[in-house]
């Protein structure tokens, strides 16, 4: 065979390839997670004090998919931080301490882990304390995944809106939809990729026909339609996304080849 | 995030995410071209191009043939 020829099949090979990589698996791969901007917003000058904590909140928060900067407005009362996602203003911190565990925290590492381990996605319920519908829907999660060939690579994971530990986190899932903060229903993200977080469902909309949905946009094929317009939003983390072990849903569609879809 | 300006007036009448609508429509596969009717005309240029063909094959058969009638006639 020319060698031509043989390069041709080659690159024809992979280019194959990678048309049948998984959706949960290629964002994982392939797609860096939007920036964050937080900004300093004082009047008039800078103390040295806040010279030296905004340099050390700076290095603190670099390895976080965030950029920090200052900015001088001549029309506040007080200094603040803000905190952009692109060009949205989603919370504001009146104090440099408010900002303690912005960019981690014990149940992001935890999710992060379960993706870095290959699973599928990580399926947070976001539960409002309120017994009577979170139970529901928790019974309808766990109906979902008991029927889904899917379920020992997809994990659950529950957090109280009134957490007080993961508020930033809280703060910042409340905020994939301009109106979730003022819904109080239970709400089930679809955690995937480099903490990518759907957009949720919520309150009556979590049912199994939708959860089945949710694996199903995961597991398939990811095509050009996807790859340009992904959903969802990332949420801010710390994770260097290096390495991930590899993703176990392709072991479970080469043994059963009936549950391909594109 | 796309459904920011969505709005709605009751929390049932609030619409379902894009991505699963999509998913559910199968928007996010690739799609396969679609085929549209368009009329056939395929017979009608083939005997255009057939009678065509014909009628110069006579016609030059004619001229020739007429040519060497006259030559031999001379």
């Amino acid at each position: 065979m020319k060698p031509i020829y043989f390069k041709i099949l080659i690159l024809a090979s992979i280019v194959s390839l990678a048309c049948t990589t998984k959706v949960s698996e290629w964002v994982l791969l392939n797609t860096l997670p939007n920036q964050y901007t937080l900004i300093y917003f004082y009047k008039n000058s800078l103390n040295e004090a806040i010279v030296k904590q905004n340099e050390l909140l700076g290095k603190d928060i670099t390895p976080a998919n965030i950029h920090f900067k200052s900015i001088e407005r001549k029309d506040i009362e007080q200094p603040y931080y803000g905190l952009y996602y692109g060009n949205r203003f989603f919370s504001r911190y009146n104090e440099y301490k408010d900002l303690r565990g912005l960019t981690t925290s014990p149940l992001r590492e935890k999710i992060a882990a379960e993706i870095m381990s290959g699973k599928l996605c990580v399926l947070l319920y976001l539960t409002t304390d309120s017994k009577t519908k979170d139970e529901k829907g928790l019974q309808v999660i766990q109906e979902a995944l008991k029927s889904s060939p899917f379920k020992n690579i997809i994990s659950v994971a529950e957090l109280s809106r009134n957490d007080k530990e993961e508020s930033h986190f809280i703060s910042l899932l409340l905020n994939v939809e301009d109106d979730l903060k003022r819904i109080n229903e239970p709400m089930l993200f679809g955690v995937f990729g480099r903490f990518k977080a759907l957009e949720p469902l919520l309150g009556k909309g979590i049912t199994e026909e939708n959860i089945k949905l949710m694996i199903d946009f995961l597991t398939a094929d990811c095509s050009c339609l996807i790859k340009d317009d992904l959903p969802g939003m990332d949420i801010l983390f710390t994770e260097k996304w290096d390495n991930p072990a590899t993703a176990l849903v392709n072991k479970i569609l080469d043994d059963n080849p009936s549950l391909l879809h594109h | 995030m796309d459904q920011d300006t969505l709005t709605y007036d009751s929390l049932s009448n609030r619409p379902l995410p894009k991505w699963l609508t999509d998913q559910r429509d199968g928007l996010t596969t690739i799609q396969p071209v679609k085929k549209e009717m368009k009329a056939d005309n395929s017979l009608s240029v083939s005997f255009t191009v057939t009678g065509a063909i014909i009628f110069l094959v006579i016609t030059v058969l004619t001229i020739v043939i007429l040519r060497k009638k006259k030559n031999h006639s001379l």
